[in-house]
């Protein structure tokens, strides 16, 4: 077990600078989750951690000791591929111990942590097939159960279920968060998909464009994003985005009005000096922060196109003048596209950005 | 339907002819011939008159021994260089891979009397490059042209220099559908790169090793070029001679064409076998 820190992290390939100065912390035993849209670099830094791409700049340290000339079979890591990277000619069984016998493990030893791996992902019973014979979902545990029996100090997993079906993708998300619990190890989890994100980690990184945006508890950066994309990012359906403008300031506060709804206007205290009045800002509203009419503080009337009802919910797709928001309401279920629906905004429920995405607290 | 499978049958028909003339009568007609004497005017239908000569031909045997001799060390020894270079080409630190590529493809399509021409040269007793090269390292000067054992090895080295190169290629091909992160995992498993060869590498080619071993023993087994135009005939006194070049010299020098059928048909006969027992031994397990 070891706590794995990155300062400074710099990755270019060739003249590409693809990771601009990474800082990220990970304590003992955390479940981190690096999540950002494709091509970010979530893979890129997580082979950085592992030792299968060069460190440009900066440090990676595991367990206090510095990786950067550490090869990637001392780092005391293992790593599961997306595409499972099982050795196609030798069965569940050699997969597991390949790593332990090559090492000249003792052979009571390798068939302990075999045996071990095998009960935990419930594989007994495929330990003599081939890669080949097995389901996805079967490799992925295979893979995850080669990643086990290391015992390392530190887990990496590049978007493991990427290939498995949705439903599949639920099963094994709670396994490989119960495999957390029961391991107790670091683990550090490269997803594009945020549920997955949300519901794995103990904290979330954020990477937009081989920067990191925001580094936080999957519900601090839910209630609290840093910027806008960050708020776009998290959260599911997306937070809706609405073109406003500031009319008015004074007593640490300012007044805002929606631009596509004259006379939709609400006063939203802030702990900064508001932007100058007239200036464009961003307001950003999650879909069950829509309240029924006159239960918040302003008021907007929108036109449903289109609603989805989960049974338990239903997502309203309304047009709003210039975008298309999603709005969350129970017990709609009977409404039908073209009814004007008036929601309500409540100040304190929503965000601002200025138009560079920065948030404006 | 039966109408468009006429259409395309049509459209076969110049091949088929031809497969037919050149390919499927031959086949044929040398079994039928070999069952016959052909050293009398007309031919005589006698059954036992080739095959039972043939047990019993100390040239036979000869040429026998000496095609499962290169068989036997050439093949394996050209396969293992040519994995060598195979994983050499792959590396990612070769720069210009192309012309690499290039390089060792060539000796395929140049011609085969110039390159007998060449080799001829180069192992000269007097004049040879490398009898030169020997000389300057100390070692005496080989006569590779009147010895049968230097002349076997002449022939051996030819033939490995002719197509290594090209089973590398086929080879790299296979490499190259070795996916990256096999290896990664490996590596992260703490296994060496000579280990990976071994345990990784060797094993995934395994069915193109197969192939080009196939490829290889059936080329051997017809060998006729490089003993014909180097060693001369298969000198020094039928010391080179093989089983090609007794078809040869039996079917087209005698006009023996009897006998040239049943060599040739004990030869395709042993190349089967041959491909049968290494298809056998190497036989993924179920
Ligand atoms: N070997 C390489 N040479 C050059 N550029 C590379 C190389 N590997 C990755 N990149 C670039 O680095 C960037 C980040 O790639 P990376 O694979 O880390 O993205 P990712 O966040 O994992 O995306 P995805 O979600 O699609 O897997 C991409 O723009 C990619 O084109
Ligand atoms: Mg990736």
């Amino acid at each position: 077990m070891a706590a794995v820190t990155l300062s400074n992290v710099v990755k270019r390939f060739g003249v590409y600078e693809i990771i601009h100065g990474a800082n990220i912390d990970i304590a003992d035993g955390e479940f981190v989750v690096f999540v950002g849209p494709s091509g970010c670099g979530k893979s890129t830094l997580l082979r950085m951690v592992a030792g299968l791409e060069d460190i440009s700049g900066g440090e990676i340290a595991i367990g206090g000791k510095v990786m950067n000339d550490v090869e990637a079979a001392e780092r005391g890591i293992a790593m599961v591929f997306q595409s499972y990277a099982l050795y196609p000619h030798m069965t569940v069984e050699q997969n597991l111990s390949f790593g332990l016998r090559m090492n000249g493990n003792p052979k009571a030893d390798t068939e302990r942590r075999v045996k071990r791996a095998a009960e935990i992902l419930c594989i007994d019973e495929l330990m003599q097939r081939r890669p080949k014979q097995l389901s996805g979902g079967q490799r992925q545990r295979v893979a995850i159960g080669r990643a086990i029996v290391r015992e390392p100090q530190v887990f990496l997993f590049d978007e493991p279920l990427s290939n498995l079906d949705a439903e599949l993708r639920v099963q094994m998300r709670v396994e490989i968060s119960r495999l957390h619990k029961e391991l107790g190890v670091t683990m550090i989890y490269v997803t594009h998909d945020q549920t997955e994100a949300m519901t794995l980690a103990d904290r979330i990184v954020v990477l937009k464009a081989g920067n990191v945006e925001q580094i936080g508890a999957p519900l601090d950066l839910y209630d609290d994003p840093a910027n806008r994309f960050v708020a776009g990012f998290i959260g599911s359906p997306k937070m809706n985005f609405l073109a406003a403008k500031v009319v008015e300031t004074g007593d640490g506060a300012a007044t805002i009005e929606l631009v596509n709804h004259a006379g939709a206007r609400f006063k939203k205290p802030l702990q900064t000096t508001p932007p100058a009045v007239g200036a464009d800002v961003v307001l950003g509203v999650r879909p069950e922060h829509f309240f029924d009419a006159g239960q918040g503080d302003c008021d907007i009337s929108v036109k449903a196109d289109v609603a989805e009802h989960l049974g338990s919910v239903s997502y309203v797709y309304a047009d709003a003048g210039d975008t298309e928001l999603i709005i969350e309401r129970e017990a709609s279920r009977h409404r039908a596209s073209g009814d004007h629906l008036v929601v309500s905004i409540k100040a304190g429920k929503a965000l601002l950005f200025d138009t560079k995405g920065a948030r404006i607290r | 339907m039966r109408y468009q499978n006429a259409t395309a049958y049509r459209f076969l028909a110049p091949y088929l002819l031809i497969f037919s003339v050149f390919w499927v009568w031959p086949i044929i007609s040398s079994f039928l011939i070999s069952f016959q004497a052909t050293r009398t005017v007309p031919w005589r239908w006698a059954p036992t008159f080739n095959w039972g000569r043939l047990i019993g031909d100390p040239a036979f045997f000869n040429a026998l021994k000496n095609t499962l001799l290169i068989l036997v060390i050439q093949v394996p020894v050209m396969i293992s260089l040519a994995i060598v270079m195979a994983v050499l080409l792959n590396s990612p630190l070769l720069k210009a891979r192309g012309l690499y590529r290039f390089a060792f493809f060539a000796p395929v399509v140049v011609g085969e009397v110039a390159y007998s021409a060449v080799f001829r040269l180069m192992f000269n007793l007097n004049f040879g490059i490398i009898n030169k090269l020997l000389n300057s390292v100390g070692l005496p000067s080989i006569d590779w042209f009147s010895n049968v054992t230097p002349a076997m090895a002449l022939i051996m080295i030819a033939v490995t220099w002719r197509w290594a190169g090209y089973n590398a290629i086929i080879l790299l091909a296979g490499l190259q559908s070795i996916p990256d992160d096999v290896y990664e995992a490996a590596t992260l498993d703490r296994v060496s790169k000579v280990k990976q060869f071994f345990y990784i590498t060797l094993p995934l080619l395994k069915p193109i090793i197969v192939f080009c071993a196939v490829l290889s023993i059936i080329g051997t087994m017809q060998l006729f070029t490089e003993p014909f135009l180097i060693t001369e005939r298969g000198g020094p006194g039928g010391g080179t001679e093989t089983l090609g070049l007794l078809l040869y010299r039996q079917g087209f020098r005698s006009l023996n064409f009897g006998y040239a059928s049943a060599v040739a048909y004990t030869m395709a006969g042993l190349a089967i076998a041959i491909t049968l027992v290494q298809l056998w031994l190497t036989k993924e397990p179920k």
